[in-house]
């Protein structure tokens, strides 16, 4: 009786967990009901599938239409995010870069900005400086040891090929830096956000934000961050500033 | 002549002139000069004008009055719960959600404010309507509740509803609004003539409607070219008095738009000119001032697809056509300006909104500038059956830079047709010219052409979406930030160190070969030493004998070093300590060799069976021997 009640449970799990019966739309059914709804005019809804889609599964095609959305909703700092996200995948995506030329022009707001390693950083996408820098250091290492300890006689080419590699490895190495001062910067989402003195509620504002000013965040401390931007330095809440790489509680 | 002689005597003196001077003064006043009249300062224009005007009266004591509209309904029918005050509107703080019976259903409608100009000067209005409805008969009655005007509680009297089934007697119908839109289904920016529309009673006096609104969000309402008339209409089969307002909507959001008209009934009165169409019986009295409004209208408002646009669009949506262009002059010199005009015409059901002149075109040979755009005046008493056109006409300012050119540049230029839900091309054409040279130098012409062109039409419009996803990551998180990176990159750096931790044991191994001669030895030991027990447990003596032969010459062979199979017993009793006797490991090697040499070289084999009596001296042995490799 048992063993039929395993069975009967086991075989239960499979048949639910099918695609079939799957009830959770996957993140291409979102983008598809996404783009249907941007074309009907319903762009609040529209934004908010593409957001499910690209929470699911970020990719820069989602992020673009999802800043296209944001921006056709009036939600200036979103769409700068979004379309911010976008290139941070993927630098060849033109349209977001136009449209962020675009919006840039049209909210008069500034462009973050960048050092020039930094600059260098957004030449690939982000992922890509990690990969090559590992992989051009560890081949510089195995082409200039292995034949060694494999006892292979030495040849031109492998030395060749290692100091090739350690060439790569130290071009990229501003670029992985790069990579990682860039991520945490990040774009007011809200308009006239106040920047506040200290971390509370009742802080004085020292100033107020316009909504897609790039900052910088440099410490987290309760609901608020640190953020740095063009003028000075203070804190904002958490839901007023949107990182680049969507990960504020990782700070 | 006293005076003069006087002065003349006292001056010549020159002693105290100053004296008799005064002294004729006092005693000869000179006739004054009379002084300029004082002149009143200006009154500024302005603050006459606001001086002149009647005072608002904003001490009376505020009297809400309050009423259902109409007071009897059947079950599904709509009344209106009006709440009127004598006060500003905006000193009301109107409630978000007013008490009521939960078998009412309420809906916030209109509110609005007029004056009414009373014996003490204007008196404000200001109405707030309620959409009520009731699902089921009977006497409902929305309690009294309290309103904060001027900063003061004001009460709201209770109100009762009575619903009563549609069986029951007629009931009377109540005044409402009509708005009447000719599509719902729109474009943004597609401009579309509302009609506000109060119907008088057959044969009754028609009121007019003052401070009459379009209220809702995400559209533009072009007050300018509002009319508003009366005029006998034909309404469910009889003719009867109409006021009709109309005017310009434009949507400006995309998706739900939700418009209803709103105005006060002015018994007599109305704002503005207003034309009389036909016999009208026009009303007279003291003016009533009720607000109405008109069910909600919800237009679904698309955006204009950025697909397809063509060069040159500027917002125009609707028909279009334009006439042919006409140039000021067809023959010109490099360097003179000429004034290029088209005439561009609705020819559409919509209104004539704004149209905006497409830019000018950056050409080689051709400096081109926008001029101002003239439009006609639209037709200001429209009958019933006449369409809304007009004419606007684009005026630029055009200068030759070659005398090369034969023609003006063609200028881009396309509007979008709702009907058809695509752009059409209404590119202005070229028109042909004569270019004779010009006193101005060529080179500055250049230099003038040089300045760089604007950036591109690109960087003035969203793009479109994007078709595909494209390639999707777990997490926008760099991976460099991820913990199993690390452990990633961790692996190369064990495989590496494992490598060089193997080729170091392999050059050690190779500097000190007796180590693997040992460790080789030792296993053969045990091996062999596996090998003879089971034998001696098999009773197999021959087995026995020479398994443990096997296992005494593995165990010397790396001592000298030397082939195992090599050895004989004399090599094996050098390395065994000798302590004599018959037990001592001498003899058991010595009877262990014999016999198996025995059992190789012999003709008869002989009886091992003994030696299995041995196994522990063997084993001592052995356990010695393995020690000292």
């Amino acid at each position: 009786m048992l063993d039929f009640r395993f069975r009967f449970l086991f075989a239960l799990t499979i048949v639910a967990s099918s695609p079939g019966l799957s009830h959770a739309a996957t993140f291409e059914e979102l983008f598809r009901t996404g783009a249907e709804l941007y074309r009907a005019g319903e762009y609040a809804r529209a934004a908010r599938a593409f957001a499910e889609s690209a929470a699911q599964r970020p990719a820069s095609g989602t992020l673009q239409n999802l800043g296209n959305a944001e921006w056709r909703s009036g939600r200036t700092g979103a769409a700068v995010l979004a379309w911010e996200q976008a290139l941070w995948l993927s630098p060849f995506n033109p349209p977001a870069r136009l449209n962020l030329r675009f919006a840039r022009k049209a909210a008069q707001i500034e462009a973050p900005d960048l050092t020039w390693y930094e600059v260098v950083s957004t030449w690939l996408p982000a992922n890509w400086w990690a990969w090559f820098a590992g992989a051009t250091f560890w081949l510089g290492i195995a082409t200039g040891s292995l034949p060694g300890i494999l006892r292979r006689p030495r040849t031109v080419w492998h030395q060749a090929v290692a100091a090739l590699a350690f060439m790569l490895f130290l071009l990229s190495v501003p670029a992985y830096v790069g990579v990682h001062t860039r991520s945490a910067s990040g774009f007011i989402l809200q308009k006239d956000t106040p920047l506040r003195l200290t971390p509370t509620a009742e802080a004085q504002a020292i100033t107020r934000l316009a909504a897609g000013e790039p900052g910088r965040s440099v410490r987290r401390r309760g609901g608020y961050l640190l953020i740095r931007t063009h003028r000075t330095l203070g804190w904002v809440q958490l839901d007023q500033f949107g990182l680049i790489c969507g990960n504020v509680a990782g700070l | 002549m006293n005076q003069a002689l006087i002065f003349k005597r006292a001056v010549l003196r020159g002693r105290q002139p100053i004296l008799p001077f005064l002294l004729c003064l006092v005693l000869f006043p000179a006739p004054v000069g009379r002084a300029q009249p004082a002149i009143a300062p200006a009154q500024d224009p302005l603050m006459s004008m606001m001086l002149s005007q009647p005072r608002i009266d904003l001490t009376s004591p505020v009297m809400p009055t309050v009423a259902f509209d109409p007071p009897v309904i059947a079950p599904g029918q709509q009344s209106i719960y009006r709440v009127t005050f004598n006060a500003l509107e905006a000193t009301i703080e109107w409630p978000g959600k007013i008490p009521a019976p939960a078998e009412l259903n309420l809906e916030p409608g209109a509110h609005g404010e007029i004056l009414r100009l009373g014996p003490a000067g204007f008196e404000p209005l200001s109405a707030f309507n309620t959409r009520v409805q009731a699902s089921a008969p009977g006497d409902f009655t929305v309690p009294e509740f309290t309103v904060n005007v001027y900063g003061k509680p004001v009460t709201v009297a209770a109100a009762r509803l009575v619903v009563r089934p549609s069986s029951a007697a007629p009931l009377q119908a109540p005044l409402r609004l009509l708005l009447e839109l000719p599509a719902t289904n729109l474009y943004v920016g597609q401009p579309i003539r509302a009609r506000a529309i109060l119907p008088g009673a057959p044969g009754g006096i028609v009121q007019g409607l003052a401070q009459v609104q379009l209220s809702g969000e995400g559209f533009l309402v072009d007050l300018g070219g509002a009319r508003q008339r009366f005029e006998m209409a034909a309404r469910n089969g009889t003719r009867s008095a109409t006021y009709v307002y109309e005017a310009t909507l434009t949507p400006m959001a995309t998706g739900k738009v939700r418009v209803f008209a709103q105005g006060f009934t002015t018994a007599g009165f109305s704002s503005g000119p207003i034309s009389i169409l036909g016999n009208v019986p026009t009303p007279i009295g003291t003016p009533r001032y009720t607000l109405l409004e008109s069910d909600p209208i919800e237009l679904k408002v698309r955006p204009l697809p950025d697909e397809a646009e063509m060069a040159g669009f500027t917002g125009a949506i609707g028909r279009l056509s334009i006439g042919p262009p006409k140039l000021a002059t067809n023959v010109v010199r490099v360097g003179d300006a000429v004034e290029l005009t088209v005439a561009v015409t609705n020819r559409g059901d919509g209104p004539l909104a704004r149209i905006v002149p497409p830019p000018a075109p950056r050409v080689r040979d051709w400096q081109v500038f926008k001029g101002t755009d003239v439009g006609l005046p639209q037709p200001t008493n429209p009958g019933p059956g006449d369409t809304q056109q007009g004419v606007t006409i684009f005026t630029y300012n055009l200068i030759p830079l070659s005398e090369q050119s034969q023609t003006t540049p063609a200028i881009p230029f396309s509007y979008f047709d709702p009907a058809r839900s695509a752009y059409v091309d209404l590119t202005i054409p070229p028109v042909p010219v004569t270019v004779n040279p010009g006193s101005t130098p060529s080179e500055s012409l250049a230099l003038v052409q040089a300045v760089p062109a604007p950036e591109g039409e690109k960087d003035s419009r969203l793009s479109g979406l994007a078709p595909f996803p494209g390639r999707t990551v777990r997490s926008l998180v760099p991976a460099q930030q991820r913990p199993w990176f690390l452990l990633v990159q961790l692996l190369p750096a064990a495989a590496f160190i494992g490598l060089c931790l193997w080729d170091r044991r392999r050059r050690y191994l190779e500097q000190h070969p007796d180590v693997l001669r040992r460790r080789r030895a030792r296993r053969a030991l045990r091996r062999n030493w596996r090998t003879a027990r089971e034998a001696a447990h098999a009773r197999d003596a021959s087995g026995f004998a020479a398994a443990a032969v096997n296992a005494m010459r593995v165990a010397c062979a790396p001592h000298y070093p030397a082939e195992p199979r090599a050895l004989v017993g004399s090599d094996v009793l050098a390395l065994i300590p000798h302590t004599g006797g018959s037990g001592s490991p001498d003899q058991l090697v010595r009877r262990f060799f014999a016999v198996t040499d025995a059992s190789q070289f012999a003709t008869v084999v002989p009886d091992a069976t003994e030696l299995l009596a041995l196994q522990p001296d063997l084993e001592r042995v052995l356990q010695q021997l393995e020690a000292r490799l």
